[in-house]
């Protein structure tokens, strides 16, 4: 019994140390009471815009806590309607479905551009839209019918329920059915690191997903760079939605004021994001 | 007698007080799984039970929307089988060992990090199957891309192992040392004993083991998701393990998050979630069937021997299938020549050298497992510990996660676990001492006992998507820290009760009644000599439920996280960041952030190692005041 009662101290004691210790974390870097919290949710693709600008934003104001969480334009509709969000981020347009009995606000904080991409050392590096509905749709399977070497396509996209994929089926698709054996991801980051690792893949990403480890088709000669989406010669390119319901205030309604300021748009210029307002 | 009295009604008390925890246990299963359908229910208005289920075609955004799900559910048959495949007998042969052939000081350094792996969380895994086996296979089969059935089937496989090897060697070290002794002294070889006494002994354990397994494997969500491809197809020829996947489990992960509330896709979805519960309920029935007739004596040899027969039949079968696609027709028949001739080789071979050969699998297979999971350890840690720093550690995330650190996450995991352990373990330990010690067996307790058997099998995207749709939804709650403690506590439940119970099986009854026969009360008698005996089990559980917990995802990815938080709340009503949502969305979402995602992973796995750690030594000496 006498060891029984040891052990039992011993865990008593651990248990005590780790209260103590959350309490003493949380009082390291809580900020007292008069912080104001917001939450943002919503589209993966919108997320790192909002994240940069809200960075400098609380930077700037010491008791603000911007919290932002991914999930997808679905989430970022929902939450904002329910209420489990102060601000809900989409990368596609409202559905009638998510507009139906509410009163949500749009607004566009930024543009985005859609950016087909391959493995680096891919030889193939001009593309037109026809020929990219003819690779999503399996009527291309290889590259060397694109001048390339002789390598199967790997096709590679979004989720079925991503703004991003819906953006790409209405614009590239026509509306059509992608083929079936495509691989589906569920995140920008996720598509880009498939590609960057499979030789014979075809992705999908947002712009600023672009970077060394993969190589960006340019459409029918137009890089895909946020000088070409800004003044809208590269034809793939879409709004990027902030959504309250109904009118935002406090900190929402400051936050916003921010990202639309000058001061917000040359923020999300100045991390090669696509501003909106230039 | 006033006394006596007393003691009469306390008795009662702390009865009805065991019998509530248990009923509520048992009653979450059906409200879940009640919801869940409830929910669904538009879905089958569309397209009616037999186009939802059979119809292959999963395109519900097409321009004609298809809520098909056949695809979905052989992709999750197949993906569990071929881990299954690769699990079960390396766990057996790995438990064998540590239980019977190796030296004590092997056994305590090798089960302990056994235990320790069983912490690694699943995305921790997900992680590595992207980052490293995914780019071996495509490297070493020289095919288009490794995201792949195999790939996914590898990495449950691996993931159920720790599981299953824990498990089975508790069931096996505990059988009674007077079986051996009486099977060796009856002149039989210690491989005649093991294989024909101690293991067939300790099967119900051992089973145990295995559906403990495969519920990990089967309701795995985001190791699955990271490596299968998600393609919604069925693999053709049937036997392609380099197709692409997606189950059922990643289908909710992917889609969950992005699909418009209300809509029909929506509603789809709820229904692909009712049936991954059905599916994970039935196959939990049928186990617990099987470990019941096994249990009940009598046909203790023949029925065991006869699933043995099937499933190696289907494993050999399975097995022969890969091998034709990835080496070729010829090759193939040589090696099954060989094999077969091994097997008939086995009948005219010595006894001793039977011994010697199955030793020799034994020993070869622990050795696999053990560098299977080093490989593992040793990558994530060469390639994470340069990331980590003071300022890693102590500062708020900056610039997505490519900057500044990782502390509220860690505090944010620490409160998760913590409030789901407070939950779960009162409820937990409750309902098993009350359907051990207390119930006869009566209905209640076969519908308690098969509430609990159904829980334990539940996915843990299931207890997301519930607590997303009811806590966070319907009760208005939102994303908060409470919500996530709920659906981890749910989801750890089953595992305290089951290993409780195990523990509380496994005090001989002679101390219960020389306790009751010196005139110690029921009450007395549990407190001071059955939980004391029975306390390394139930350590044992509840490490492996902290384990679970702290790196679980699914759960708490719709219902409690956020990426990015500055300061640390205390309210329960608040969202959290956590460490293995922070890796989750750095590996798929943060391009040029492999520092850290490893420094992320090293955190992640240290910590959960060091609560691991602490409740081993805890049992330890337990385990030294009992022998």
């Amino acid at each position: 019994m006498v060891m029984n009662r040891k052990t039992m101290s011993i865990v008593g004691v651990a248990a005590v140390i780790f209260a103590v210790f959350l309490v003493f974390a949380s009082g390291c870097v809580s900020q007292g009471e008069d912080a104001e919290t917001i939450t943002l949710a919503g589209s993966t693709t919108v997320l790192p815009v909002a994240q940069t600008v809200a960075e400098i934003y609380m930077d700037q104001h010491a008791t603000a806590d911007i919290q932002i969480s991914g999930g997808g334009s679905g989430v970022g509709a929902t939450a904002a309607k329910e209420g489990t969000a102060n601000i809900g981020m989409l990368s596609r347009e409202l559905k009638d479905s998510e507009k139906e009995g509410s009163n949500l606000k749009e607004f566009v904080i930024a543009k985005d551009g859609i950016a087909l991409i391959a493995y680096p050392t891919n030889t193939v590096s001009d593309l037109t839209l026809a020929q990219i509905k003819d690779i999503y749709q399996g009527k291309i399977t290889n590259w060397k019918e694109l001048g390339g070497a002789d390598m199967k396509i790997v096709l590679i996209g979004r989720d079925s329920a991503s703004g991003t994929r819906s953006f790409f089926t209405e614009y590239v698709l026509d509306k059509e059915d992608a083929a079936s054996t495509m691989q589906e991801y569920s995140s920008n980051g996720a598509v880009q690191q498939a590609v960057a690792q499979t030789p014979g893949a075809i992705g999908y990403v947002s712009l600023e997903f672009v970077d060394d480890s993969v190589k960006a088709f340019t459409l029918s000669g137009i890089a895909p760079t946020v000088e070409n989406v800004i003044n809208n010669t590269y034809g793939l390119n879409r709004p990027l939605l902030m959504i309250t319901n109904g009118e935002p205030t406090g900190l929402a309604k400051k936050f916003l004021d921010f990202i639309l300021s000058d001061e917000g748009q040359n923020i999300i210029a100045e991390n090669g994001f696509v501003p909106v307002n230039v | 007698m006033n006394t006596h009295l007393k003691s009469g009604w306390k008795e009662t008390g702390i009865k009805s007080v065991w019998l509530a925890t248990a009923l509520i246990a048992a009653s979450v299963v059906v409200f879940i799984l009640g919801y869940l359908v409830l929910t669904s229910i538009p879905i089958f208005f569309e397209t009616g039970v037999s186009g939802f289920l059979f119809n292959s075609v999963w395109n519900p955004t097409g321009v004609v929307p298809s809520y098909g799900i056949a695809a979905l559910l052989i992709d999750t048959l197949l993906v569990t089988f071929g881990a299954m495949i690769f699990a079960v007998p390396l766990g057996i042969i790995c438990a064998v060992f540590l239980a019977y052939l190796a030296p004590q000081k092997v056994r305590d350094i090798v089960k302990p990090a056994i235990e320790l792996l069983a912490g690694i969380p699943s995305v921790v895994y997900g992680f590595f199957g992207m980052v490293v086996l995914c780019s071996l296979l495509q490297n070493v089969l020289d095919i288009p891309s490794g995201f792949s059935w195999l790939a996914a089937s590898i990495l449950l496989g691996i993931m159920a192992l720790p599981t299953i090897v824990s498990v089975s060697e508790d069931a096996l070290y505990v059988v009674p040392k007077d079986y051996t002794e009486a099977s060796l002294g009856l002149g039989a070889t210690k491989w005649q004993t093991i294989s024909r006494v101690l293991i067939p002994a300790a099967a119900s354990g051992i089973s145990a083991a295995v559906i403990l397994g495969m519920g990990r494997a089967i309701g795995e969500t985001m190791a699955v998701m990271m490596v299968a491809g998600n393609a919604a197809v069925i693999p053709s020829p049937i036997w392609d393990v380099l197709s692409p996947v997606r189950t059922l489990t990643a289908t909710l992960g992917i889609e969950l998050a992005e699909v418009a509330s209300g809509s029909m896709h929506y509603y789809a979805l709820f229904g692909v979630a009712a049936v991954l519960l059905l599916i994970t309920l039935v196959i939990n029935l049928i186990s617990v069937r099987i470990t019941k007739k096994i249990q009940s004596g009598g046909s203790v040899f023949s029925i065991p021997a006869q699933i043995k027969k099937i499933l190696m039949l289907c494993g050999m079968i399975f097995a022969v299938c890969i091998l034709m696609y990835a080496l070729g027709i010829i090759p193939t028949l040589i090696l099954t020549v060989i094999v077969f001739g091994l097997f008939f080789l086995r009948r005219i071979m010595s006894h001793k050298s039977i011994e010697r050969t199955a030793f020799g699998i034994i020993y070869a297979g622990t050795f696999l497992v053990i560098g299977i999971l080093f490989v593992i350890l040793a990558n994530i840690f060469i390639n994470g510990i340069p990331a980590i720093s003071w300022e890693f550690l102590t500062t708020a995330p900056r610039n997505m996660g490519l900057e500044g650190g990782i502390y509220p996450a860690i505090i944010g995991t620490l409160q998760l676990v913590g409030g789901a352990i407070l939950l779960a373990l009162p409820i937990g330990i409750g309902s098993a001492i009350y359907l051990h010690e207390y119930s006869r067996n009566n209905l209640l307790t076969r519908l308690l006992r098969t509430g609990n058997d159904l829980l334990a099998g539940t996915p843990s995207v299931v207890f997301g998507v519930f607590g997303f749709a009811f806590l966070v939804i319907f009760l208005g709650w939102g994303v908060c820290m409470l919500a996530g403690m709920i659906c981890l506590a749910l989801m750890v439940l089953p595992t305290i009760i089951k290993t409780t119970e195990e523990a509380l099986r496994s005090v001989p009854n002679s101390l219960r009644e020389a306790s009751l026969g010196l005139g110690a009360t029921k009450w007395q008698t549990l407190k001071k000599v059955v939980l004391p005996s029975a306390a390394p089990g139930i350590l044992t559980g509840t490490i492996l439920s902290i384990g679970r917990a702290a790196g679980e995802t699914a759960p708490i990815m719709f219902t409690a996280v956020v990426f990015s938080k500055r300061f640390i709340s205390m309210d329960l009503f608040d969202p959290v960041m956590a460490l293995p949502f922070h890796l989750y969305v750095l590996s798929t979402s943060v391009p040029g952030s492999e520092t850290q995602q490893y420094g992320t992973a090293v955190v992640l796995i240290c910590l959960v190692m060091a609560i691991y750690l602490v409740a081993i030594v805890i049992r330890k000496r337990f385990q030294k005041r009992l022998l």
